[in-house]
């Protein structure tokens, strides 16, 4: 530079600097409150959960037999209920998982793009019922059903936790492994397809094995999605005093307790300060870590997957191929030996052998039918996994519009509850609702918002956003129960708020946070380089860059974020259950107020108002159609974006 | 491609099949095996949650503080016990009196039936006072609340809605007083849809007064009102040790019978003894047909 700028200049160019630093600061601040609201949930929930480790003694509290915090003496044995919660998330990832991977590979590599259009959606669909309408579906439809089916002395059990969770994984795990089977590179299957290799060869042998890891990852998120699921759970499952380990273990009809289910029945009446209250806490806290694990194992293969498909500098420490064969083969015949030994035990002698014999039979056919025919079969067979999905859905919704199709009418939507909700309408729940998800996108949004622009705008990849991403992350697998807890220990307690709107709506701010994230990020992610290079070129600043170029074309994916995010804060129960709900029908005056809530206000007329079946069915009706609702705006909205998208 | 010509085509065809039959009928089998029919009628015992007011009622009254069966579900609110009965024929449970409805059978204990009547006689065993908690006595809008609920006018609603109204109580009186702002009560199940209904009514009298209910348990009502988060503490049993410290001013606004109930379909019993349903809630009776 040859002139040299007048000395008053110099002022408005260090106001603009620090301008640009203070915005900057800003959105690292907004960028790190996953990761501070993460720990201050581990700390709230160690801080009121670690006294019940001293007072009954950390391995007392992980291998007692018997869950009786109100006996004399108390018993606080989380032994069962870590077994419980194991065996509901078992039985659904065995219905989960080869109905909702058979449905990936349907959809991502034999459903015809119009099939696709329609099918995906509805999949989505199921991820948007709310867990307190699966409840509901539970207990008045699936539990009856069972009982008579299988000529149970009761239905509430085991096995009907786990058809429910199972159905309520399948979203999960089917959209992100559609994700790794679409993100195999498409020469893989090309290459196999030239060597005159069949469609299911081609899928079977080359697709599915390269996105092998992506799938387990897919299996792992649903699982975690399983074992912190709370209402549908606490509501099917019979929940036997002390926690029951069934006997025997197979047994699917007995009544289980899980970790989930203890929170949700329990918190709402212990004493506060109690040694039960803690031994709450403590379960939260154990709740907490394992979910946290199987997240993290999930994150790490995922991230794996980025890198082998991103960067092939790095080189592994790779086994020979006979070696690593002969490792899988015996790896294999391990897992028979394990599988004959479980089933011996578990149905008997006649049946193991039954079964090995049509194991046996379908490998000989294996061998003896063409090629052409395995694809029949094993495309027949993939196509009933996603009709089987279908199915579950269509059951669930028709029930739920026939019966509260009844009760829907204008005086149910604007009038007040009367006679405990028995009569009359349901007008201070859906205010509540609305108050509810409103306040907590108010919260959620900026902080979001601002997270997803300084990792993606502000730094370059590296271990400051890997430790941001991780925490979004944590946040986004943390049980809502363990919400619930925290925004009790924390929002009511100890920043005394009591059971408020303000209490509930920060709560769900938190739950909805990285859904907000991750959305934005994406939106932020496809809008191209080049643009804030031409930009950041003709002189504007980093801000303004930001501000006048990429956020407004990022305006609609962000927008599909927020909704989706008010979606699922629509339909959450646990959070809300000890923060911000009660009974009572009102419209609340204040943000220190409590509210009435759709999702609760089903909750206790399920379970809590006999007689009032009309009403619950009504009440799940417009719930489910208030969140599909804003699902489908966003499903909608997202596709539109898409296909106007012009580069 | 391989040719493949129609005679092996057929033969193919028909061992799919037969491999298909083989499967299908194994998959029968095990779903025989897993639907043996059952003698008589399981037991399916239903109570409340560890904190609720009923079941330590229950624990200490019926069980004399014997543990209960492994086998106990546990259900968070009266109205879930209920559900669970009607919907379950070989279930028990036990609910407030004012619960009592025709999708359920109400056992007699000791050949007397659960009414309102017998309560007040005192001749059914299993009865209980409840109860409201304020923290010192009770002023202003809580006052004028459990002086309504004790009233005449209040009680009618407690013998409405099923539960035992106190003896001699007198009408309420309006006249002179005035209650404004705002009235928080929680806790027990039981209490709630009395508390519920009067709010109704007692809105009507007074309209400038704005109360929220919540139904929580008894446990929940009590350390609420001790921590100054609720106005009045309902409650379906009375203070306990550990609570005495709470500076709680106790108000015992109706009586309660515990109904013991069964599905209608439920042809086995109509009367139990106290013995027979401590063994019943004890697991050493666990099946209907032990009963003929």
């Amino acid at each position: 530079m040859s002139r040299r700028l007048p000395r008053f200049l110099h002022f408005f160019i260090s106001l603009k600097k620090i301008k640009e630093t203070s915005i900057k600061t800003i959105f690292f601040l907004t960028a790190i409150s996953s990761i501070i609201i993460i720990f201050s949930i581990i700390y709230f929930l160690f801080q009121d959960g670690y006294s019940i480790f001293q007072t009954a003694g950390l391995w007392e509290f992980l291998s007692g037999s018997r869950w009786y915090p109100t006996g004399t003496p108390p018993l606080y044995g989380a032994f069962p209920l870590i077994v419980g919660t194991l065996l509901v998330t078992f039985g659904a990832m065995v219905i989960a998982i080869p109905l909702s991977i058979g449905s990936a590979i349907f959809i991502s590599e034999i459903a015809s793009p119009k099939m696709r259009a329609i099918i995906k959606p509805a999949i989505e669909l199921l991820a948007g019922i709310p867990s307190v309408v699966y409840g509901f579906f539970g207990l008045i439809v699936l539990t009856t059903w069972l009982r008579i089916g299988f000529n149970q002395p009761s239905g509430e059990s085991w096995l009907a936790g786990s058809i429910l969770l199972g159905i309520m994984a399948i979203p999960t795990i089917t959209s992100v492994a559609e994700d790794a089977i679409s993100s195999v590179p498409k020469e893989y299957k090309e290459g196999s397809l030239a060597l005159s290799a069949t469609r299911w060869q081609t899928i079977s042998k080359v697709i599915v094995p390269s996105a092998f890891s992506g799938i387990t990852a897919a299996i792992i998120l649903g699982m975690g999605r399983a074992i912190g699921e709370t209402m549908a759970v606490m509501m099917v499952c019979g929940n036997p005093t002390y926690g029951l380990i069934p006997t025997p273990i197979t047994n699917v009809f007995a009544p289980i307790k899980t970790l989930t289910a203890t929170l949700g029945i329990e918190m709402g009446e212990v004493a506060t300060g109690s040694d039960h209250y803690h031994a709450l806490f403590g379960i939260a806290l154990l709740l907490l870590v394992i979910t946290l694990i199987v997240n993290i194992i999930a994150t790490v293969i995922l991230n794996r997957l980025k890198e082998k498909y991103t960067s092939s500098s790095k080189k592994r420490f790779k086994l020979r191929y006979e070696t690593n064969q002969k490792i899988k083969r015996y790896f294999f015949w391990v897992m028979i030996l394990i599988i004959i030994g479980v089933l011996y035990v578990a149905v008997g002698v006649l049946i193991t052998i039954s079964l090995l014999v049509v194991a046996g039979i379908c490998y000989y056919l294996n061998k003896k039918i063409s090629a052409k025919n395995i694809q029949r079969i094993a495309f027949t067979a993939l196509f009933s996994a996603i009709v089987l999905v279908l199915i579950f859905l269509g059951i669930i919704l028709s029930y739920i519009i026939f019966n509260g199709a009844g009760a829907l009418n204008w005086g149910f939507l604007t009038e007040w509850p009367s006679n405990l909700g028995r009569s009359g309408g349901i007008f201070p729940a859906i205010v509540g609702t609305f108050y509810l998800v409103g306040g907590a996108l108010f919260i959620a949004l900026p902080l979001g918002v601002g997270a997803a622009i300084y990792l993606n705008e502000y730094t370059r990849e590296g271990r400051v956003t890997k430790i941001i991403r991780a925490g979004a992350d944590l946040l986004n697998g943390t049980p809502s129960i363990v919400f619930g807890l925290f925004g009790f220990a924390f929002l009511v307690l100890y920043l005394k708020m009591g059971i408020s709107l303000l209490a509930g709506q920060i709560t769900l701010a938190f739950m909805i946070l990285p859904t907000i994230i991750r959305t934005t990020e994406e939106a932020l992610k496809s809008v191209p380089q080049i643009l804030r290079e031409g930009s950041l070129a003709l002189g504007a600043t980093k801000w303004q860059t930001i501000k006048k170029v990429v956020l407004p074309p990022a305006a609609p994916g962000i927008l599909t974020g927020a909704i989706l995010g008010i979606g699922r804060a629509a339909g959450e129960t646990a959070p809300i259950m000890f923060t911000a709900v009660v009974v009572s029908g009102f419209i609340p005056s204040s943000l220190f107020d409590s509210v009435n809530a759709l999702p609760f206000h089903l909750y206790m007329l399920a379970t809590s108002v006999p007689d009032s079946r009309a009403q619950q069915a009504g009440t799940a009706l417009v719930l489910l159609l208030v969140v599909i609702g804003f699902y489908l705006i966003a499903i909608l909205l997202r596709n539109h974006y898409k296909k106007t998208m012009k580069w | 491609m391989i040719n493949i010509s129609k005679e092996t085509k057929n033969k193919e065809f028909k061992k799919l099949l037969l491999g298909l039959i083989v499967i299908g009928v194994i998959c029968i089998s095990l779903f025989s095996g897993c639907t043996q029919k059952t003698e008589g009628l399981p037991i399916v015992l239903v109570g409340r949650d560890s904190t609720s007011g009923t079941r330590e009622f229950f624990f200490s009254h019926v069980m004399n503080s014997e543990n209960f069966s492994e086998t106990l579900q546990e259900k968070n609110s009266n109205g879930g016990i209920y559900q669970t009965i009607s919907q379950t024929p070989g279930a028990i449970g036990y609910v407030g009196l004012g619960f009592l409805n025709t999708d359920v059978k109400a056992l007699k204990i000791n050949n007397i039936s659960a009414t309102v009547a017998n309560v007040l006689a005192g001749t059914y065993p299993i009865s209980r006072d409840l109860y409201m908690f304020t923290k010192g006595e009770a002023t202003g809008a809580a006052k004028e609340f459990i002086e309504y609920i004790q009233s005449s006018n209040g009680q009618a609603i407690v013998e409405e809605e099923g539960f035992v109204p106190l003896v001699d109580s007198q009408p309420y009186n309006s006249s002179g007083k005035t209650v404004t702002g705002s009235l928080k009560i929680g806790g027990s199940t039981t209490v709630f849809p009395i508390a519920e209904k009067a709010k109704e009514s007692f809105s009507k009298i007074y309209s400038d007064v704005s109360i929220t209910i919540s139904s929580t348990g008894s446990g929940a009502g009590i350390t609420a009102v001790g921590q100054d988060t609720v106005d009045i503490g309902m409650s379906s049993r009375d203070l306990k040790s550990s609570e005495s410290s709470l500076g709680l001013v106790k108000y015992i606004i109706a009586k309660d019978g515990i109904a013991i109930i069964v599905n209608p379909e439920n042809t086995y019993v109509d009367t139990l003894t106290l013995e027979q349903l401590k063994a019943i809630y004890k697991g050493d009776i666990s099946n209907w047909n032990e009963f003929i």
